[in-house]
């Protein structure tokens, strides 16, 4: 088993994929009720990047500001301070998800447009279901859930015949062999990576249990709205990995969010018409 | 692969014709690859269905690609248009994955199977043959059709092979 290897990685910060040092200031801040526009303005044009990425992303059609965004503070004045950290959150999780993970068999950068597709589906049965969640809250769950295969595809090589020979009659969910060859799942990755970068606890809870929401202790009915859209996407071949469609819907999800079968058929069935609507955040 | 190839994604909902040096590739899990391909013309064609019928009726109309009943006809339409016609191409099929038994949601659990069932009857009635699949079970699968000669390079479950069978 790999796991004192594993164990080893995620106690090196210098091996772990990193959020920007701007990027954890502003979510920083961000937390505080009395946050000044100005001061936020300026700590985001301290990163070139982020801020061509703000504006960009502030006059594109997913959007839709009402007019022009020049500067970073435009956008702030114009979207609002929550939709601004969901582009700021959105540029930094896509550095560090835009790879291919070829031991998971995610090629061509497959892991960001499914952990968007999540993201997107999970916002849009928050609001369809009318659930008392914040939106973005489920966004950005959503957005994180598979960040853990990262740190977990590197160690496939030395281990990977022989999943290979389990996955031949394997009959269980793909993460309890995760555990088997590595010692952790990636939903238990995911969890140690969002707590280093300082994300509040109902997010660390959802990402810990997106694929058993039973287990949640913070947020049930989030961790099942993820749950729900992480699995339809899977089902929809967006992103599928070598797990495949392993772990079935769980019905302890269904009744926590009111998600009727009928729902279940007309997500799915839309799931091109959402991919089509993330064009522009699809190529940040 | 060739210099000279050019790599067609098939998105999801979506049908894409190639030939010569193209190669189509697209990812399924319980949707289907319908991969037609005439060896004499190198001309090859994969539609990716998501389900076999709409179920409100109206949405075919906007996203005809998207179901077997619709997407099907269009197929065979476009191969048509590449100078392609039905004697000419035979298929194989991919997907359809689903291991989600027991559970109670009805529509997941048997849209792979569905989807199985419409394509094969819609061979059958046009007198399409079906001489390859790789359906069914929980995997993730992604093809690749090189239209050169017809091999379709499949990936499931960590292993990857070609297939060259086309007629």
């Amino acid at each position: 088993m790999l796991k004192s290897k594993v164990d080893e990685i995620l106690q090196d910060v210098n091996k772990l994929p990193a959020i920007s040092a701007v990027v954890s200031k502003v979510l920083e801040k961000l937390q505080k009720p009395d946050v000044n526009i100005a001061d936020l303005a300026q700590e985001i044009s301290k990163d070139p990047a982020i801020t061509a990425n703000v504006i960009k992303l502030s006059n594109s059609a997913y959007y839709r500001a009402s007019k022009p965004i020049r500067t970073v503070q435009e956008a702030l004045m114009t979207l609002g301070i929550k939709t601004v950290k969901e582009i700021v959150l959105l540029t930094a999780a896509k550095g560090i998800l835009s790879q291919d993970l070829n031991s998971y068999q995610l090629e061509a950068a497959q892991l960001w447009t499914s952990s968007l597709l999540v993201a997107e589906l999970s916002s849009k049965i928050v609001q369809h279901k009318k659930l008392k969640i914040d939106k973005d809250l489920a966004f950005t769950s959503g957005l994180l859930c598979s960040v853990g295969k990262i740190v977990l595809a590197q160690f496939f090589s030395p281990v990977m015949m022989q999943i290979k020979a389990d996955l031949k009659d394997n009959q269980e969910p793909f993460p309890n062999l995760e555990k088997k060859y590595f010692g952790y799942t990636h939903m238990e990755v995911s969890e140690n990576l969002l707590k280093r970068w300082n994300f509040p606890q109902e997010l660390t809870d959802v990402v810990a249990n997106y694929l058993t929401p039973e287990n949640s202790k913070n947020n049930p009915i989030l961790t099942s709205v993820v749950h729900i859209a992480s699995i339809l996407i899977v089902v929809s071949g967006i992103g599928i990995d070598i797990g495949g469609e392993s772990v079935p819907i769980s019905p302890f999800a269904l009744s926590q969010t009111g998600v009727t079968e009928a729902d279940i058929e007309t997500y799915f069935v839309h799931i091109p018409d959402l991919q089509a609507g993330l064009a522009d955040l699809l190529n940040v | 692969m060739s210099i000279k190839s050019k790599i067609i994604n098939v998105g999801i909902a979506d049908i894409k014709v190639g030939k010569d040096m193209d190669v189509l590739r697209t990812t399924l899990g319980s949707c289907i690859g319908i991969v037609l391909y005439d060896p004499e013309q190198k001309v090859g064609a994969i539609s990716h269905i998501m389900l076999a019928k709409d179920p409100t009726g109206k949405d075919a109309v906007k996203f005809p690609h998207k179901y077997g009943e619709t997407a099907l006809p269009i197929l065979i339409e476009m191969m048509k248009q590449q100078g392609s016609n039905i004697g000419q191409y035979s298929c194989r099929m991919f997907g359809g994955a689903s291991m989600f038994k027991g559970i109670n949601s009805q529509f997941l659990q048997n849209i792979g199977e569905q989807n199985i069932i419409i394509v094969k009857k819609f061979m059958e009635e046009n007198k399409i043959p079906v001489i390859v699949e790789d359906v069914a079970g929980n995997e993730g699968r992604t093809i690749s059709l090189y239209c050169d000669d017809g091999r379709v390079l499949l990936k499931k479950a960590g292993m990857e092979k070609y297939l060259y069978k086309v007629r």
